[in-house]
């Protein structure tokens, strides 16, 4: 047994280090599987890093009523009674002065301009109040100050800064006869938040005339993830055709609006897997059919047939773990942290970045390997059958 | 002997790695065909747009409302051929996931400005008579097993009816054809009158107008005159041309043209140097053969041609295989039953397959094909 595994570890060695003798075939199967990994690894790490920002963003403690069948914010749109009776209803937590925690929100798109491309995006823009304010987590003023209720004033998310002009600090922006001006910066700690333009919520429903109307109501729930009493009194109210969901569930069901982008990524990588097979199959090929006599000389004094099966399958192997590394350091390169912003559920711009975790690491390493193994195990296979006669056949 | 023979023995020689880059070259065109072929789909909106036709939205943003008002004034503007205005209603069949792109329109002007909206003359006849009535696209129709004479249910997802219902009922009276391959039939039309009157708030207001000019040279003027009859009201407008509106449009989800771009750049890139590496190799397993060759009086440039002919050959079977297939996969998506955009590989993409196909053949061949043409027969023949 440990002759065998000497044997083996003894081809393993020499192909390893006669790899410098096959560089460039070695190298084209090596590039090929690492770019094959840095598209997969590419499409991923987007889909993940938009995943992260509307998981990030949504919680537990706060649920969100809209009205039914809306599917989001923007379509949303609520009446002043509406948030009035629902404010009332079970398992919402209270102030110190016993009044419940909630915030009525208005939902308006505006145009911003999107660095990048210089074209016009919807960019949302929240009327809020100071107690809207106090919903979210980990909110902070960054720069200036927060807005004056009944003043026309802006406050801004850092991930509006991040990717679009046109609201950079003390700018006056012009909508329909009224100027606003922006008077402060926001961050939110990355979430989805931060894409947005934040003001009065009543400024907004005189400016945009909305009435008394709202789009939303956020609640704060005095039990984190139970919405089973604000929805047993929108169901036994016939005046309420309304949706209620914890924030968490609400932003998670946005962030599948990339799914198929994954599926894409997977198909078009795979699909490039092919391609870059067939690279491998024909270093490794090449790799046997150089070596042949040499083998065929190992074969003819004594190695077993296993050790050159193994040893070309771990040549392969190694080149195409290493194509994977390579193929996952650029892409961690290149895209890890990279800001985007793509249009959201709500119609509007989510600017997230992009984020190669551990596992999508591992996904590209898994796909590296399968390449590695399917393109060495059948030159492997030649390997281990080439007739001992070939040693002295070829003389050369 | 005739150079194909040569060529074709040589390429022969080794069937395997014959097959293996072909199937790379293959792989790589396969992408190339079809990943193209969804851009340009993609790209189809904007290339689609007439050059006579003006969008007229909210200056705040184009989901903002304006006052059903403008459209009697922006009318009455010189160098206009026709104005609709039209609402996003929000529809959806059935289901809150199966959306149908709604647009509840002004009946009598919505053929006029948008001429690639094909009905027959009963169908029009109906459509403008029926206020439930409602003309729906090939596409779509086809997805939902719609046909003329149906009474279907569209939900909306942002109004509901007075009584509190979002089912609003429709008479489908015409499936409409675009007038050319990719223009949308996944939209459906209701009028716009049955919808105001039935939703139950934020009446008398529309989302935007389509314009159609007398004369593309006429745009600008148009589009200035709207623009300032509406400056310093609650209501400004922002005119642009439609093919401006629909690029930025489809800029919003993001750089896709960047993303697409950089797959087919990635996939040409690994053949590149699979089947580059493969030629190279090949040649120099015959460096003793060409000399071989050279001495029996064959020339240097009929040998390099030869090797760049092999090249070329892989690179032909290989990319018209692709090319091929992309065919089919273009097929399989445009009858599957979803909301995409119509596929065409056209004569376009065909000639940048076949520039870039002798690309690759000529870029792979040239290494070996210049060492070959320089190689000494002294030396050739001694490296055996």
């Amino acid at each position: 047994m440990s002759k065998m595994l000497s044997q083996i570890w003894a081809v393993v060695v020499m192909n390893i280090r006669s790899l410098p003798q096959r560089i460039w075939m070695s190298l084209a199967a090596v590039f090929a599987i690492s770019v094959v990994v840095a598209v997969l690894l590419s499409f991923l790490s987007m889909v993940k890093g938009f995943q992260h920002t509307l998981e990030g963003t949504g919680s537990e403690e706060v649920a969100i009523v809209t009205r039914s069948g809306s599917r989001s914010e923007l379509n949303s749109s609520l009446s002043r009674d509406e948030v009035n009776i629902v404010s009332t209803a079970p398992g919402i937590a209270k102030d110190e002065s016993d009044n419940p925690i909630y915030s009525p929100e208005l939902y308006v798109v505006v145009d911003g301009i999107k660095r990048s491309s210089q074209t016009e995006v919807n960019l949302p823009m929240r009327g809020i109040s100071l107690a809207g304010f106090a919903l979210r987590d980990r909110v902070e003023i960054t720069a200036g100050r927060m807005f004056i209720p009944g003043n026309n004033e802006i406050v801004v998310g850092e991930g509006v800064l991040r990717e679009f002009d046109g609201f950079e600090l003390g700018k006056k922006i012009k909508f329909g006869k009224t100027n606003w001006e922006v008077v402060g910066t926001f961050s939110t700690g990355g979430s989805a938040f931060e894409s947005e333009l934040w003001a009065d919520a009543r400024t907004v429903q005189t400016q945009f005339q909305r009435g008394s109307s709202f789009q939303t109501i956020r609640l704060r729930l005095s039990n984190p993830g139970d919405v089973a009493g604000i929805k047993k009194l929108i169901d036994d109210d016939p005046r309420l055709i309304l949706d209620v969901e914890t924030e968490a569930d609400y932003f998670a069901e946005q962030g599948a609006a990339l799914e198929g982008t994954i599926g894409f990524g997977w198909i078009i990588s795979i699909v490039m897997s092919l391609g870059a097979l067939a690279g491998a199959l024909n270093t490794m090929y090449t790799s046997v059919s150089t070596r042949a006599s040499e083998i065929a000389t190992l074969r003819a004094i004594g190695f077993s047939n296993l050790s050159a099966f193994i040893g070309t399958l771990v040549e392969s192997i190694v080149l195409s773990v290493l194509g994977g590394i390579v193929g996952a350091l650029v892409s961690f390169a290149f895209m890890d942290g990279l800001s985007a912003s793509t249009l959201g559920a709500s119609f509007t711009q989510i600017v997230f970045t992009f984020d190669l975790t551990p596992e999508l690491f591992q996904s590209g390493i898994a796909l590296a390997l399968i390449i590695g193994v399917v393109g060495g195990f059948f030159p492997a296979w030649q390997a281990a059958r080439l007739p001992v006669i070939v040693a002295f056949r070829r003389g050369n | 002997m005739s150079d194909l023979y040569l060529i074709f023995k040589n390429l022969t020689r080794k069937p395997l790695r014959l097959f293996l880059t072909v199937f790379a070259t293959f792989i790589a065109f396969l992408i190339y065909g079809s990943i193209t072929a969804f851009q340009v789909a993609l790209d189809s909106g904007v290339e689609l747009s007439a050059d006579d036709r003006l969008v007229t939205v909210n200056k705040i943003n184009f989901t903002q409302p304006l006052p059903i008002s403008y459209v009697n004034k922006v009318k009455a503007i010189e160098g206009i051929e026709g104005v609709v205005h039209m609402n996003w209603f929000g529809g959806y069949y059935q289901d809150p996931r199966q959306q149908v792109l709604t647009f509840a329109v002004d009946q009598d002007s919505l053929l006029d400005v948008y001429d690639e909206i094909l009905l027959s003359e009963e169908e029009r006849t109906n459509w403008e008579q029926n206020r439930q009535a409602v003309i729906v696209g090939q596409s779509i129709a086809q997805i939902h097993g719609w046909k003329v004479g149906d009474r279907i249910p569209l939900n909306s997802n942002i109004f509901s009816q007075q009584d509190g219902s979002s089912t609003w009922e429709f008479d489908v009276v015409g499936v409409y054809k675009g007038a050319e391959a990719q223009t949308d039939t996944n939209s459906v039309y209701i009028h716009y009158k049955y919808f105001n009157e039935t939703q139950s708030f934020g009446g008398d207001y529309i989302g935007w107008m389509g314009i159609r000019t007398q004369d593309p040279a006429l745009n600008e003027q148009v589009i200035k005159a709207i623009d300032e009859m509406f400056v310093n009201t609650t209501f400004e407008t922002e005119t642009v041309p439609e093919k401006a509106f629909n690029k930025a449009f489809i800029e919003q989800a993001g750089n896709i043209g960047l993303i697409l771009g950089s797959i087919v750049a990635a996939a040409f890139f690994i053949i590149l140097v699979i089947v580059g590496n493969s030629m190279v190799l090949s040649v120099r397993e015959r460096t003793n053969e060409i000399g071989v060759m050279k001495t029996l009086g064959f020339q240097s440039s009929r040998i390099f041609r030869m090797v760049l002919g092999e090249s070329l050959l892989v690179a032909f079977i290989g990319g018209g295989l692709g090319i091929t297939l992309s065919y089919g996969v273009v097929f399989l998506f445009n009858n599957a039953p979803i909301q995409l955009p119509v596929l065409v590989i056209n004569s376009e993409i065909l000639l940048r397959a076949l520039a870039y196909i002798a690309g690759l053949g000529l870029i792979t061949g040239i290494i070996p094909a210049v060492s070959a043409l320089r190689l000494n027969i002294i030396t050739a023949l001694s490296r055996g």
